[in-house]
């Protein structure tokens, strides 16, 4: 971080040390001196449901993981070397307590890799993929598949990905998308218009309109009502959306 | 949880369980297996799913959890038809609006009969090409 460069020289040899001797002493030392950096890079992580407490030490460990790692003799700067390592165990922290319900990891990592593949085999086909379709892209059983879908039931709101909370409260934060409130597509004046619109998408995808928009629930709260993840949610609800979006663009033409 | 072929001109698939909470899952797990080897699509089996676990929310009696859940579910050509019922039979405490949306919206057709505590519904299949 704002080291200067007396200090940073001092570190060096010390890290040199440390890589010979793996002396303990020298390694609570380079902690210590690095620990603004873990801290720093806790504290971006802050406000999306983990207190920041158990962020710091999760940063933290992560430090002493790089401190553990760090070969100086590569001429990197430790603080390049560090960085990803730290954000590596923010990340792993956040993707296994998104989890309310204990599910094998397996799974887990099944059930995001089927969000994109679903997206991915819908565009490819035009149509909703199978779930054999599905299983052989991801190479799984379907078995495996079913269930990772059923997990999505188990995963929590917590993304790495979600934006913090924006300025005017919204909590829900969500993950760079939808954009609606510029569309004023849910004015009072507007809902004829929108009434006629929604009428092109599928049923299931009205209805998640019409809890999200109408209802004013979160996309959290749908995903937890309907058994499904939230990501499920919030890409069908950027797919309504694009296609509104659309309509309404042609209709104004 | 016995889940077998019944005996009938058509595949009928009974599935009965506990009307307690955790068994939604299984059954939710079990009727998409269903849906999954009939040929439904992504999109048609996380509409089963939702579907199941609508319906078995609305049979679970929270005040008195006892009895069982029975789903009966047929495979026809192109379609997937499931009832389900309590037993022994008692009738649907209360059926909100939303619950109604969402059976609507996910199923191509359902019935509630609340006071038989019964609810059947359809589900299409497209064929992909």
């Amino acid at each position: 971080m704002t080291l200067d460069e007396d200090e940073r020289a001092y570190l060096r040899t010390r890290f040199l040390e440390y890589h010979q001797t793996r002396d303990l002493a020298i390694r609570d030392e380079l902690v210590a001196a690095n620990l603004r950096l873990a801290l720093h890079l806790a504290r971006k992580y802050d406000h999306r449901g983990i207190s920041l407490d158990d962020l710091e030490q999760v940063a933290s460990l992560g430090l002493l993981q790089a401190v553990d790692r760090f070969d100086p003799t590569r001429g990197l700067e430790f603080s390049t070397f560090a960085t990803p390592t730290i954000v590596g165990e923010l990340r792993r922290h956040f993707r296994d307590k998104g989890w309310a319900v204990r599910v094998p990891r397996r799974v887990q990592e099944l059930h995001v890799r089927l969000n994109t593949l679903v997206a991915d085999l819908t565009h490819q086909h035009g149509r909703s993929p199978t779930i054999d379709e599905l299983a052989a892209a991801a190479r799984a059983s379907t078995e495996e598949v079913l269930e990772a879908m059923e997990a999505a039931q188990a995963y929590r709101s917590h993304s790495i990905d979600a934006k913090g909370p924006s300025k005017s409260g919204d909590p829900e934060g969500a993950p760079g998308e939808l954009g609606v409130d510029d569309l004023g597509l849910f004015e009072a004046e507007n809902r004829l218009l929108v009434e006629d619109l929604l009428a092109h998408l599928t049923p299931r995808d009205q209805l998640l309109v019409r809890l999200r928009y109408y209802e004013e629930m979160t996309q959290h709260q749908i995903a937890a009502r309907l058994g499904i993840s939230q990501m499920h949610v919030s890409r069908r609800l950027a797919r309504c959306l694009d296609d509104l979006r659309r309509r309404v663009s042609a209709v104004q033409r | 949880m016995s889940l077998h072929q019944d005996q009938g001109e058509d595949e009928a698939i009974r599935l009965d369980v506990p009307a307690l909470g955790p068994y939604a899952r299984v059954s939710r797990l079990a009727i998409t297996g269903l849906a999954s080897r009939s040929g439904c699509t992504y999109d048609e089996v996380e509409d089963v799913r939702i579907a199941v676990g609508e319906v078995f929310g609305l049979l679970v009696q929270p005040a008195a959890p006892t009895g069982r859940i029975r789903f009966i579910c047929r495979v026809r050509d192109d379609e997937l038809e499931i009832s389900a019922e309590r037993v022994p039979p008692a009738p649907i405490p209360s059926v909100t609006d939303l619950s109604r949306q969402i059976l609507d919206a996910v199923t191509d057709e359902s019935t509630i009969d609340e006071a038989g505590g019964r609810i059947t519904m359809r589900k299409h299949q497209a064929r992909p090409s």
